[in-house]
């Protein structure tokens, strides 16, 4: 009996001391959320979870100095919010410097700046809000300069493609038939816009766009001005070049003086015939539409790249009544053009004013070879359209230009 | 020779570039920045050219007494009294070509600002003039085409603005639609043309084949 | 009547209608409402949402004073925007006639409403560089070498906020102000060829083309012209609205009173050109009654 009370006893110590430990455990747990607790006492966060597979070498195609480094995102890593460190040794087990930082979603960093032929160690870290883990580093990777950027291989077959088109045609040119081109009514208009001028007794004013001659238009143009130049030595009609730009300026003279030359009326050519006005857009603009409205030109070529002035230069063309050719490949200037002009040169007509208005059969030639590659992207372009509609995606890859 | 080297210079300048795009070797990308470099320097050359084609030009005009001759004067006032401000600028005398540290304006920074800008912004400003009485004599029903782009053109220009979206939310999201897929396959159509013809015309260029922008004739 | 002298209205007629139509809404402010389209949506939601505080923007003043009534305004706003998020902002001009002298403009006057913002560290200008095409490939290897100084004359590790700062990939975004081609070759050269976000501002008359580029996601956002740019106003003042008090500064310029102008002219256009039609079809329908 004396056992069982002893034993009792004994059981409700332990009881009332396991109870005691509870409640001061569950108290200590709440008074947690209440107060800070000193370091060292609180429940460490979970670490991150690790990149996987880092991997590292040499960024293709580019010209050294760089390495890229790939990983395997741990699952989730979106939705968590992880974010990325890279980090660089050039000692596997050496002191790593931190290179850059990427957030989940993106698994590549490419690394510039470095050594060829060193080698480099890598390391991903994830870090997730104040906690962060290291990957294994990666194996020693070498950064080497290429010859070839393969990522533009598409821009190389185009390119190919192209020029063997243009080529051919234009090696076939001399040998074949003359080469059918469409009627270009703006082209079609320039003698009878010379001859107009002539007629009239008035000047003619060419203006050959505001860029300089590395502007593919600026070349074009001054072809074009080369053609009418002829013409009105031929005519003896008057014809004044004022220029924006001076290494165009310095261009159209030459071209205009040849043009004269290959008439054979050298004597009929002026200097004042070609003149450099002012590098300023809008003072240039003010110049040529001043001189529009006091000497009233009867024909105006305003062919070249223009922007913001060719709405000015045109409308004050028309308000006087000159009759008005106009061609550019800016897109935005056209609206202008078409709406003041009598005739305007759209984009690729400007390009293939030279061919048409000569007849050469070269020239011509180069023209076929552009419509069969133009031929060739639409087919491309049809092609594409069906593709993408039933989700192959082979076209948009293939075309995509970096 | 007077053919070939500019041939020979025109070959080099068009393919360096190209072939810069493809290789990425060093070397390469470093010739093909020079040469951008170059034309810059080139560019600055031909400006001094200009500027001497101005001053001839105005010089005779104001000596022959032609018509316009007193503002032959204007103009060569101008360009002396700009010039000298920058150039006096450029070495630090009158505080430089910007605004001073406390605000005020050196001489070429006030005739900048007081002058030329103004003068500037007034002629950008007569494009919204030109654009009315260009809009007036363009958007007529002719023809069907025309019927079609006066009708776009009203709906954008009102869509625009927010009295249409008071008359009816439809306006603007025509506006969007018609800037965002008609308008805009007809830009790529005309873009992509204009590009080959470029292409085109620079292939021509490079390989000697067009020659007319150097006044040499035939393209043979 | 004689419906062909009608049609032929005297031009300066015309004149004089735009004449008025820009003048009284500037004495007489209207304060029309701003209705926000897509591709300025995009743009802000690009900044608001997608970039976050200490992130880096490369501002890029491509226009010159000529088109600065349009653009001014947007990159006024997209300055603001970027200020009031705590985004750091770098600054370049590349547009030869005007860009620096605008860039130094629009930052000194949009720095000077936030006075806690320091120069050097919360923003920089790098000034102005020739050969736009060569200085953006460049500044992918190495921003330093096309701006070894900043406009003042600071070398660039000297000031805190570039220390760090060498290639895009150092930055978030880039936005453009264009007036030209140099706001497409952001996007179809930088955005293709180094894949970094480009948001660009062009003047109206060149919005229509940057449609394509922004159907091809080679843009993230697009601000055309003067609407653009009230509609990023509207967007930066209902977000912060701390900022209406600047916008509604006296005598200050913003895009939203300029639409005020572009509205009444846009419907004296209108009422032109369907003045015109009505004269047209009038005078053509006359003969067949007379016969």
């Amino acid at each position: 009996m004396r056992n069982s009370v002893h034993l009792a006893k004994r059981f409700s110590v332990c009881w009332l001391c396991l109870t005691l430990v509870l409640m001061l455990s569950s108290a200590r747990v709440q008074g947690q959320t209440a107060q800070t607790e000193p370091a060292g006492n609180s429940i460490p966060e979970p670490a991150p979870p690790v990149a996987g597979a880092v991997t590292a070498s040499d960024t293709k195609s580019d010209e050294g100095g760089s390495i890229t480094v790939k990983w395997t995102e741990p699952a989730g890593s979106k939705e968590m919010g992880l974010e990325y460190e890279v980090l660089r040794s050039d000692k596997q087990d050496g002191a790593y410097v931190p290179v850059g930082e990427l957030s989940a979603g993106d698994s590549e960093y490419a690394d510039t700046g470095l050594t060829d032929g060193q080698a480099y160690y890598y390391k991903v870290r994830s870090i997730l809000g104040a906690v962060s883990a290291d990957s294994e580093p990666s194996q020693a990777a070498f950064s080497k300069g290429n010859f070839f950027r393969f990522y533009r291989l598409n821009a190389l077959v185009l390119l190919a493609v192209f020029s063997s088109a243009v080529l051919y045609y234009i090696t076939r040119a001399r040998k074949a038939k003359p080469i059918y081109i469409r009627k270009i009514a703006g082209l079609d208009a320039v003698d009878e816009a010379v001859g107009r001028a002539t007629e009239m007794g008035k000047k003619m004013l060419y203006i050959p766009g505001i860029m300089s001659v590395d502007e593919i238009q600026t070349i074009a143009s001054l072809a074009i001005l080369g053609h009418i130049a002829k013409l009105s030595a031929t005519y003896n009609a008057d014809l004044e070049v004022p220029n924006k730009d001076p290494l165009t300026f310095a261009a159209a003279r030459e071209t205009v003086k040849e043009a004269y030359l290959e008439a054979g009326r050298p004597d009929l050519f002026r200097e004042e015939m070609v003149n450099y006005v002012t590098y300023d857009q809008f003072a240039y603009t003010a110049s040529v539409t001043g001189k529009m409205v006091r000497e009233r030109p009867a024909t105006n070529f305003l062919i070249g790249s223009f922007y913001a002035e060719s709405l000015l230069l045109a409308e004050t063309g028309q308000a006087i009544g000159a009759i008005q050719i106009s061609g550019t490949a800016e897109v935005a200037q056209l609206p202008f053009f078409v709406v003041a002009c009598d005739y305007t040169l759209i984009g690729e007509e400007l390009y293939a004013a030279s061919a048409y208005l000569s007849r050469e059969p070269v020239l011509l030639g180069s023209i076929k070879g552009q419509d069969i590659t133009k031929f060739l992207l639409i087919v491309a372009l049809g092609l594409g359209v069906v593709l993408e509609s039933i989700g192959i995606k082979f076209m948009a890859t293939a075309f995509k230009m970096q | 020779m007077k053919r070939q080297i500019p041939l020979l210079l025109t070959f080099f300048a068009g393919a360096i570039p190209i072939f810069a795009f493809f290789v990425p070797e060093k070397h390469v990308g470093l010739v093909s920045t020079t040469l951008d470099s170059w034309l810059i320097i080139v560019a600055g050359f031909a400006l001094l050219l200009g500027v001497v084609n101005v001053v001839q030009m105005n010089a005779n005009k104001i000596k022959r007494q032609a018509q316009g001759w007193p503002y032959a004067i204007i103009l060569l006032a101008g360009l002396a009294i700009m010039g000298f401000f920058g150039f006096a600028g450029s070495f630090n005398v009158f505080g430089g070509i910007a605004t001073r540290p406390d605000g005020s304006s050196t001489p070429f920074d006030w005739l900048y600002k007081y002058g030329f800008l103004p003068l500037q912004g007034t002629m950008f400003a007569l494009l919204a003039f030109f654009m009315a009485s260009a809009s007036y004599r363009a958007f007529r029903a002719r023809n069907t085409e025309a019927t079609i782009l006066l009708f776009a053109a009203l709906i954008v220009m009102f869509g625009r603005i927010p009295f249409g979206e008071m008359v009816s939310k439809w306006f603007p999201l025509a506006t969007e639609w018609i800037m965002g897929k008609p308008s805009m396959a007809a830009q790529r159509g005309i873009m992509i043309g204009a590009a080959l013809g470029a292409a085109s015309m620079a292939l021509r260029v490079i390989l000697g084949i067009e020659r007319s922008y150097l006044g040499l004739g035939k393209g043979e | 009547m004689n419906l062909e002298r009608i049609m032929q209205v005297d031009r300066r007629i015309i004149y004089l209608f735009v004449a008025v139509g820009t003048i009284l809404p500037i004495i007489f402010v209207v304060g029309l409402p701003v209705s926000i389209t897509p591709p300025v949506q995009m743009a802000f939601d690009r900044i608001e949402n997608k970039l976050h505080e200490g992130d880096i923007v490369l501002v890029s003043f491509d226009y010159g004073p000529s088109s600065a009534p349009e653009n001014a305004p947007m990159a006024d706003a997209i300055l603001r925007h970027c200020f009031s998020k705590g985004i750091k902002v770098v600054v370049i001009a590349l547009y030869p006639l005007g860009g620096l002298s605008e860039a130094v403009n629009e930052l000194n006057k949009v720095a000077a409403e936030f006075p806690q913002l320091k120069y050097g560290v919360d923003y920089v200008n790098l000034g102005y560089k020739d050969g736009a095409q060569a200085a953006m490939k460049k500044m992918a290897e190495n921003i330093h070498e096309v701006f070894p100084t900043d406009v003042n004359g600071t070398p660039l590790d000297q000031l805190p906020l570039m220390k760090h700062i060498r290639t895009y990939k150092d930055m978030k975004l880039v936005v453009s102000l264009a007036t030209g081609i140099i706001g497409e070759w952001w996007a179809n050269l930088v955005n293709a060829q180094f894949r970094i976000p480009v948001i660009v501002g062009p003047t109206a008359v060149s919005a229509p083309k940057y449609y394509a580029y922004l159907e091809a996601k080679q843009m993230v956002g697009l601000l055309g012209g003067l609407k653009g740019a009230s509609e990023y106003e509207r967007l930066v003042i209902d977000k912060y609205p701390a900022l209406a008090q600047v916008y509604s500064t006296p005598g200050l310029y913003t895009a939203t009173k300029g639409m005020d102008v572009q509205s009444i002219v846009h419907l004296i256009m209108i009422a032109f050109i369907l003045f015109g039609n009505v004269v047209y079809f009038t005078s053509k329908r006359k003969p067949r009654k007379a016969s």
